[in-house]
């Protein structure tokens, strides 16, 4: 009986492990099946050109390829500095006090859903662009800054423990080698914890990268190719999202082929960052 | 050492706490507006659209005067049913397709439109009439003529199109068939007029209830979806042992999904394409609705006329000035 019930539970587990690796394969499967044959019927030029027109069979994704790396990119400028000084803080030079509120409101920040960061995007930060530039107020600058406080969480939250994790001996070494705490931390804590630290950003990059819904609220979502802080720019996701709705035949299998270039670059993103995880270990 | 840390972070909370307060209350007439707009009902706002219409430019009367400010272009997404009324009707779609800017921006609701346009003095958009909420945003003159439901019925504003319901003959049970019945009946016509909408036909019979039961499914055009909603309401409170499911996806998904059979009645916001009909659809328009052409409350501009509203989405004009 006893014999049994192991076997049972073995199997159990085992079906428990199976199902995120098959969900993963069959998302795969689903996606490359749709989307290679897809980018062929489509053509190379045609696809990762610079019109995307459906109504003329212009399926060009380039600018959105360029857009989602454009965010990207301000997202790690606003959210990098911020979120590694908040953890190096966290770490070393926050009273206890003021931790036991600072940690959770980061973990807090981090289940805010993205629909509520985008709502706050459009009722707070595009006036305030708007009123500073004259423009619209919808556009990269805004969606820069709204994605690196979004991606603040997933940058903390990784890169602190990175950062308490460094053995205490390297701190103390550096601090009786006559170096003051601030120089200790920032010269043989932080350099000792950069693998960790690199993480957090990569995640934070993935996470700046596959954000939609709020996204779709302020970044003006036009298909030309975006040329400036102040320009409007759409996404890969906010491309597939938006049009998904009212899409059939080759429109909507262009969406799913967008999926697969964004599914390419998470791919290459999990890829630095298992590379990061195994040069730590 | 200490105290000084402790200032500095004192201080810090003080400029967060003095940030968010100008900040929120800087923005304190947006939110609310975009309350209302949240809020007010598809009737309250299509019955009063009328008035409303004439009664807002003299309260934000600035008789003088154009705003020198680039036009933001709102524009819906491919695909949309009101986008592919809009540029049908505005001539923005000619032998070459659809023409709308590039540097449109693309909201993907009709109320996103809507709290775009209220957020930002120089924005145009296009939205469903029904929807149209006057105490957020300004319905412009097309031509001269206001969109109403009056002008609408007569023919003379231009920007307005049909909401149509499909199905397959031989896929239609006889509870479809009594729910389109109803709909084309005075009493679903009324609730469609209620709703801000204009019955196609006036000389409907009342609808005489069957006491059918069973369930039903629509899907289609978010345009038509709330208003279907209020008509599935009022038929299960007549008929009480059905279940009507409405799923609003879009109108290019609705009629294939009616194609392929895995809903009864599609829903489309636009009249159904050659190639559908051909498919084995019958199409039903079951009401007119007109398409507002909306900017800011505090925008001078009262109307423009059809060729300067096409050039303004084809990106040939771009500045308010040029529109005079």
């Amino acid at each position: 009986m006893a014999k049994f019930k192991e076997t049972a539970m073995r199997i159990v587990f085992l079906l428990a492990a199976c199902v995120s690796i098959a969900c993963v394969v069959l998302i795969c499967v689903y996606l490359l099946g749709n989307g290679i044959p897809t980018i062929g019927e489509i053509g190379l030029d045609n696809f990762f050109g610079k019109t995307w027109k459906p109504s003329k069979d212009l399926y060009g994704i380039f600018p959105f390829i360029i857009g989602s790396i454009y965010v990207t990119a301000g997202a790690i400028v606003v959210g990098v500095p911020i979120g590694l000084l908040c953890a190096i803080y966290m770490a070393y030079f926050c009273p206890k006090g003021l931790y036991r509120v600072l940690s959770p409101a980061v973990r807090l920040m981090a289940g805010i859903p993205s629909i509520i960061y985008g709502f706050f995007g459009l009722m707070v930060i595009v006036p305030v662009i708007q009123k500073l530039t004259g423009t619209s107020g919808k556009g990269l600058l805004t969606a820069s800054l709204l994605l690196g406080i979004m991606i603040l969480p997933t940058i903390i939250g990784t890169a602190e423990p990175a950062i308490r994790a460094v053995p205490r001996s390297y701190y103390e070494g550096s601090l009786a080698l006559g170096a003051t705490h601030e120089r200790s931390t920032f010269s043989a804590v932080v350099p000792a914890a950069k693998s960790g630290v690199m993480s957090g950003v990569i995640l934070g990059v993935g996470r700046a990268i596959g954000e939609t819904m709020a996204v779709i609220m302020i970044a003006g979502n036009q298909t030309r190719m975006p040329g400036g802080l102040l320009d409007g720019l759409r996404t890969m996701t906010s491309n597939i999202v938006l049009e998904m709705g009212y899409s059939t035949g080759l429109h909507r299998r262009a969406l799913i082929a967008t999926g697969v270039v964004l599914f390419v670059f998470i791919l290459i993103i999990n890829t630095c960052f298992s590379l990061m995880k195994r040069r730590d270990s | 050492m200490n105290i000084y840390k402790k200032f500095a972070a004192l201080a810090l909370a003080g400029v967060m706490a003095v940030g968010l307060f100008v900040g929120c209350s800087g923005n304190y007439g947006s939110e609310t507006t975009k309350d209302t707009t949240a809020s007010t009902t598809a009737p309250a706002a299509g019955t009063t659209a009328p008035e409303a219409s004439t009664s807002a430019p003299s309260e934000v009367a600035q008789p003088a005067g154009t705003l020198d400010a680039p036009i933001t272009v709102v524009s819906r997404e491919e695909g949309s049913g009101t986008r592919g009324a809009f540029v049908e009707l505005m001539g923005v779609k000619t032998d070459d397709g659809d023409m709308t800017t590039d540097d449109a921006e693309i909201a993907n609701s009709t109320s996103l439109v809507q709290s775009t346009v209220a957020g930002n003095v120089n924005a145009i958009g296009y939205i469903s009439l029904g929807s149209y909420d006057p105490s957020a945003v300004k319905a412009l003159t097309v031509d001269g003529v206001e969109p109403t439901v009056e002008n609408i019925k007569a023919g003379s504003y231009a920007v307005s199109r049909p909401f149509v319901i499909c199905y397959k003959e031989e896929n239609l049970t006889d509870l479809g068939k009594d729910f389109v019945t109803f709909i084309m009946s005075a009493d679903g016509q009324q609730i469609l007029t209620d709703n801000g909408y204009i019955a196609v036909n006036d000389a409907a019979e009342s609808y005489t209830v069957s006491g059918l039961s069973g369930s039903l499914s629509l899907n289609g055009s978010t345009s038509v979806g709330p208003v279907m909603e209020k008509l599935a309401e009022a038929y299960m409170g007549l008929n009480s042992g059905v279940v009507i499911d409405i799923q609003q996806t879009g109108s290019g998904t609705g009629i294939t999904s009616t194609i392929d059979g895995s809903c009864e009645i599609g829903m489309s916001s636009r009249e159904l394409k050659d190639e559908e009909v051909a498919e084995g659809l019958t199409p039903v328009v079951i009401a007119m609705d007109g398409i507002a052409v909306i900017v800011n409350l505090e925008n001078p501009a009262n109307g423009l006329t059809s060729d300067q509203i096409r050039a303004v989405y084809t990106g040939e004009i771009t500045n308010w000035v040029e529109l005079g």
